[in-house]
């Protein structure tokens, strides 16, 4: 039984993800040539998964807060790649706690994207939300695998 | 005593205290009413106010208090083209000593299901004439009410008795209440395309008293006491079929306004129940979660975090992988994988025990191998390795399995499964402790490697494994 903020997925994301998703790749495909390099290949999953990331953001719409932090997160990605790439490396490096000293919350905060700034209820709701949505995700993404591989 | 209609029985149920003469003046003409019921047309809430208003014995000896009944219920049916003709005088009390329904209910009646309509209005006419106090008029102007609202219930069909319904009650004009309950009740007849909502929420301004009646009743508001409301329940409770909602929402916003009480033994201090609240609220979530991790049969609130950690963490490394593998072509997989696996060891393992504890754990309808079964898999895998490592992948892959370097399985469980190393290292050490699948861990190297893909917990069968042929750790000794 889901709460009433916490919307079941539908169909309805499925095929927006899917249908963004295939146009990204498809765009990735044509402009990027097949790569060889390692490098150049780990950039190339970094930016599928990106790209799965953000479409299934754009999917689920500004409605939740954890789809706006992961868009918020795209842009501002955009604009330090495109102006101050410096910054932006240093902005990467994350302070690793000692695993014994986080708290449960402070873990899932730091897995659910916005998660950092919610209350716990809220923190609950985005995470039973998001956690249906990556699923939905991994499932899309899978049967994408599959199609190609065959 | 029972009636045989089921609207009938709710109403029984609703009124029993106070319609208990009632019932016995109803049931009396109830079978010779039937005849006249099914000849009607059958609309619910008509039928259950006809059956109910119907025919109790009239007996102008009653108290005033079951005046109401008395109205309701004897119905004398007359045709409804004939109340106009004729004077309100001419329907003598006859009718209020006659203990048998009328003998020209069929004649020229053109409107067939307006019996009780207008037997109504003849009643109500009677009673006029036989001296309605004042007191009554309440229950005269009720059963105006129940008139028009049978009437409504009908649509719009009737024009015409329709202008006799608003006619009859001006034409009364016996007492001041009743002009005003027929004015008041007017604008919801002329206004209302067959709204009985209308109308129900007049019925329920008189019904549920003073305090609470929504403003068109305002009129009908006599303090009869409870006796006449809940007699007037019995009118309008045919009508309750299809406005039940609207009685209780009349009454409803009355209630969350109220103080939450507290339960018993707890404080109501307002910082204890906003405390609660949001405990409530947590443990709501937490349900909700619950349901969507699999895997979760904790009660344990900690727990349970723990479980939706892993869980979180574990279908983000499944997008990571599956981001991996849409590049296509094993061979730009091969380094990747081989670079995750760098840091440990790189003997191949059979995953499919690691992501098949995962998927046993979590999803019912996934055939991953008990203990038994693995070990009989492994010896199967091992073999076909020997002849040829894509029948083996193939192998593997019916049987939702995949292979994996044992530095990746390390990683995917120390990110996920905290608890459950213990049921992962169980299987790691079944297989490792496979001597065959070790000694062939150096033979094939074919340098094809297929698609890595992880068994996802959350898919079915068919849909979720792929195999990954780690060859350069498979080769490596």
């Amino acid at each position: 039984m889901t709460p009433k903020g916490v919307t079941l997925n539908t169909n309805s994301h499925k095929i927006k993800f899917a249908r963004r998703f295939i146009r990204t790749l498809l765009r990735m495909r044509k402009n990027a040539p097949s790569s060889s390099s390692i490098e150049e290949i780990r950039k190339r999953s970094q930016r599928i998964k990106i790209a799965a990331y953000s479409s299934m953001a754009h999917a689920v719409g500004s409605r939740r807060a954890w789809s706006r932090a992961i868009l918020f997160k795209l842009r501002n990605r955009a604009r330090h790649h495109g102006m101050m790439r410096r910054r932006s490396m240093k902005k990467r490096v994350i302070k690793n706690d000692p695993p014994g000293d986080q708290s449960q919350t402070n873990k899932l905060r730091q897995l659910v994207p916005g998660g950092k700034a919610m209350d716990m209820c809220s923190l609950l709701e985005e995470t039973a939300h998001y956690i249906s949505c990556l699923s939905t995700q991994v499932k899309v993404m899978q049967t994408i695998a599959d199609h190609l591989s065959k | 005593m029972q009636p045989c209609s089921r609207e009938m029985q709710g109403m029984n149920s609703l009124l029993n205290a106070t319609q208990i003469s009632l019932q016995d003046l109803q049931n009396h003409h109830h079978h010779q009413q039937q005849q006249h019921q099914h000849q009607q047309q059958p609309q619910q809430i008509q039928n259950s106010q006809i059956q109910h208003l119907q025919n109790s014995h009239f007996d102008p000896n009653n108290t005033h208090d079951d005046f109401l009944e008395q109205m309701f219920s004897t119905i004398p049916s007359c045709a409804w083209p004939e109340l106009n003709p004729k004077t309100p005088w001419d329907l003598k009390p006859r009718d209020l000593s006659e203990e048998t329904p009328p003998s020209n209910p069929d004649n020229n009646v053109p409107y067939q299901f307006d019996h009780d309509s207008s037997t109504l209005a003849s009643k109500l006419r009677n009673h006029q004439i036989s001296g309605v106090t004042k007191s009554s008029a309440a229950a005269a102007a009720a059963a105006i009410m129940l008139q028009q609202q049978l009437f409504m219930s009908r649509g719009a069909g009737a024009g015409a008795g329709e202008s006799g319904l608003i006619q009859m009650p001006l034409s009364l004009g016996a007492s001041d209440d009743v002009v005003d309950g027929s004015s008041s009740f007017k604008s919801p007849n002329t206004g209302g395309e067959g709204s009985v909502q209308a109308l129900y929420n007049g019925f329920t301004g008189s019904l549920h008293g003073p305090g609470q009646t929504p403003n068109q009743a305002q009129h009908f508001h006599h303090p009869q006491g409870g006796q006449v409301q809940g007699q007037n329940y019995g009118a309008p409770s045919g009508v309750m079929n299809q406005g039940p909602a609207s009685g209780s929402a009349g009454s409803a916003p009355a209630q969350p306004r109220q103080r939450v009480r507290a339960r018993r033994g707890q404080a109501t201090d307002p910082h204890s129940i906003a405390e609660r609240l949001r405990r409530e609220r947590i443990a709501e979530r937490m349900k909700a979660l619950q349901e969507l991790v699999p895997n979760a049969n904790k009660t344990d609130k900690a727990s349970m975090l723990d479980e939706i950690i892993d869980y979180v963490k574990f279908l983000q490394l499944q997008v990571k992988v599956l981001s991996m593998s849409r590049l296509g072509g094993a061979a730009a997989v091969a380094p990747l994988v081989a670079d995750m696996s760098s840091e440990g060891g790189g003997d191949c393992i059979q995953a499919g025990a690691n992501s098949g504890a995962l998927g046993r754990n979590s999803n019912g309808n996934q055939t991953a191998p008990s203990n038994d079964s693995l070990t009989v898999t492994e010896h199967q895998v091992a073999k076909l390795m020997e002849e040829d490592m894509g029948s083996a992948m193939q192998y593997l892959q019916g049987k939702g399995l995949c292979l994996m370097p044992i530095s990746l399985a390390t990683a995917i469980s120390t990110a996920t499964c905290h608890s459950r190393n213990a049921m992962i290292n169980n299987h790691n050490n079944n297989i490792n402790n496979n001597p065959l699948l070790q000694s062939n861990g150096e033979g094939p190297s074919s340098p094809s490697m297929s698609v890595l893909t992880v068994q996802s917990a959350t898919m079915g069968n068919g849909g979720g494994d792929a195999s990954v042929k780690d060859n350069t750790s498979v080769s490596k000794p």
